[in-house]
């Protein structure tokens, strides 16, 4: 289980996120929610032993975060930040080779290609990285970090994954969060930041809704996704209904103006 | 079966590539050897060379002997020893930075380590118990110690939050120079007559000082610090996604942010103490090598060595050369050669972008 107990981070006697208490089982997904700024992607810094905590303590399988060396780390859990910028010319294939680039020299080409494929990167894996489009290179980080913590381990592993589908079309999008779901059945918990409500009521187990450095809720799915909470979370009217017959929820905000009334109109 | 055939490629374009470039090196060297103010014939060559290793008979002059194996083979050795150091303490920069405009010398390196030599050339009385200590080795160590200075403020000046801000590296890189070169000035103003002497000679750089004990230090104090670099490439491939990237892997960042900057330091500053500072092998080098074979640093870091032990082979070959019997300050060469390279390569990132 990663834990995380009142981890505390402020800059300059702001707090950025203020005791936070968070746990990930493996073989969950747990999407965390909120609005900008809320301090969603600094907590995933603090749980990916990036940025060290003022306060309280950050736990992988029992373990404190401070007792593992970045090898050892790394093999526990994977993190695919937001961006992430290549100076120099590497082909795609090489920039997802770097997900095991500690653990050996080549990565057996069957690993390679099936998460490559996976991920749907594999036909362009000799192209210029620099070259990608804005989806395609998301695509290929994900398989980097998929890459990392692929192979079936006898422990439980974890994923961070920091708006992952940022500059992804929906179908990409829904595609990226069906591998994420299936890492599940890898003995592999995910946290994952999503900006879209949607996508995370059709592929998340729990939630944990941010706001201000706090979580505000966390918990089941249906406990947390309520119009009540979610409006409260974000400042904005939601509606949260449930489709009939998939019994999935869809989230929809309320529009601030009604369209009709500011139509351009000729006297 | 199949893993076997991607590992193939990989291992065997980097075993052509190396291979060639040694094959390059062999036959630079063996021209070289023979061309010159005073021609050898390249069977005199061959035969001297063999001859020393034990093979064959030595039938040849002494003055042919003298020549190539005291004069020649040194320097030619140097040449290649300093301008790999050169080469490869270029591309692990760059590597470390995340840019490619980064050079030893555009950094300071290169001046922090000729600052401390200059100390040590004029005022070399005043180290007597270091010199006792450290004997032949005193100044380039000296020199190391003013490049890693230089390169620490650099970074640190431009540097925070694990991103390096590029145009205040350069900026940083200008005052640092700026100001190696006016304490050089003001150490060469106190200086008395014999210590400009001996600063003029070192400072005309080139590598006609070259005697084999000098290439004794140099391949101690530089080959060994390559080899170090070259076993970081895992790390300078990693880090070049970004330094939380790089952790996230799970590289050391601070290991390999401190073997990099500390082995390069080494080498440029061993390099500078004998032939002087020598502008833009570290730059060109290690970007022709990218722009032909790709960014990863597995084949990067070796064969920059290489490329640039070749480089300035034949920059010195030119330098004997091309106004025999006189000869052209090696750094001359490189300038008005890395001059227009620079030029050109900031015209294409204007325009990449």
């Amino acid at each position: 289980m990663l834990k995380a107990r009142h981890i505390h981070f402020c800059i300059r006697k702001r707090p950025i996120v203020d005791h936070a208490d968070l746990h990930l089982e493996a073989g969950e997904i747990l999407a965390v929610l909120g609005p900008n700024g809320a301090g969603k992607s600094t907590l995933l810094k603090i749980l990916s032993g990036e940025m060290p905590c003022k306060q309280g303590e950050v736990e992988y399988n029992g373990r404190s975060l401070s007792k593992y060396s970045p090898n050892s780390l790394a093999k526990v859990r994977s993190v695919m930040p937001q961006h992430s910028q290549l100076t120099f010319p590497f082909k795609a294939g090489e920039v997802v080779v770097l997900g095991m680039a500690k653990q050996v020299a080549t990565p057996p080409q069957e690993l390679l290609e099936e998460v490559m494929k996976e991920t749907q990167c594999w036909e362009f894996r000799d192209r210029q990285y620099a070259q990608l489009s804005g989806g395609e290179k998301q695509r290929v980080q994900l398989a980097r970090v998929l890459l990392q913590i692929w192979e079936i381990k006898p422990y439980p592993r974890y994923l961070l994954l920091d708006e992952p589908t940022s500059s992804m079309d929906i179908a990409q999008q829904h595609h990226v969060l069906a591998i994420v779901s299936r890492l599940k059945r890898r003995n592999i918990g995910v946290l994952a930041i999503l900006h879209d409500l949607n996508l995370a009521a059709a592929y998340a187990d729990r939630v944990a809704l941010f706001k201000d450095g706090n979580i505000l809720y966390q918990g089941e799915m249906d406990e947390v996704m309520t119009s009540s909470k979610l409006g409260h979370a974000f400042g904005h009217p939601v509606k949260v209904t449930r489709e009939t017959d998939s019994d999935q929820l869809v989230i929809t905000a309320k529009a601030l103006i009604n369209k009709k009334q500011h139509e351009f109109k000729t006297a | 079966m199949q893993t076997v055939t991607l590992k193939k490629p990989v291992y065997q374009t980097q075993f052509l590539v190396l291979s060639g470039l040694s094959l390059l090196l062999v036959l630079i060297t063996a021209i070289s050897l023979s061309q010159g103010a005073f021609a050898i014939p390249l069977e005199t060559v061959f035969q001297i060379l063999l001859h020393q290793l034990g093979i064959g008979e030595g039938d040849y002059s002494s003055q042919h002997f003298n020549v190539l194996w005291q004069l020649r083979l040194p320097r030619i050795l140097l040449a290649m020893i300093v301008g790999g150091a050169l080469g490869i303490s270029g591309a692990a920069l760059q590597g470390l930075f995340k840019n490619p405009l980064v050079e030893p010398g555009i950094i300071g390196v290169s001046s922090g380590a000729a600052l401390m030599a200059v100390i040590y050339i004029v005022f070399g009385s005043a180290f007597t118990g270091l010199t006792a200590l450290f004997g032949a080795f005193t100044l380039p160590l000296l020199a190391f110690v003013g490049g890693l200075l230089c390169v620490v403020l650099v970074y640190q000046l431009a540097s925070g939050k694990g991103q390096t801000d590029i145009s205040l590296l350069i900026l940083a890189g200008v005052a640092i120079n700026a100001l190696a070169v006016a304490l050089i000035g003001l150490v060469i103003f106190y200086a008395d007559d014999a210590a400009i002497r001996n600063y003029t000679f070192w400072s005309l750089g080139d590598v006609g000082g070259a005697n084999w004990n000098k290439v004794g230090i140099a391949s101690i104090l530089i080959l060994i610090p390559a080899a170090i670099v070259v076993s970081q490439f895992r790390g300078l491939n990693a880090l070049s996604l970004g330094e939380a990237e790089a952790f996230h892997m799970g590289i050391d960042v601070q290991k390999v942010k401190f073997s990099i900057l500390t082995f390069s330091a080494l080498m440029v500053g061993a390099g500078v103490s004998m032939t002087g500072v020598i502008g833009f092998v570290g730059l060109i080098v290690p970007h022709l090598i990218r722009l032909v074979f790709g960014a990863n640093h597995r084949l990067v870091l070796p064969a920059s060595f290489l490329l640039g032990a070749l480089l300035l082979a034949v920059g010195d070959l030119l330098a004997r050369t091309i106004v025999s019997p006189a000869e052209m300050p090696i750094g001359i060469l490189t300038a008005i050669i890395g001059c227009p390279f620079f030029i050109w390569l900031i015209h294409n990132i204007k325009n990449s972008n």
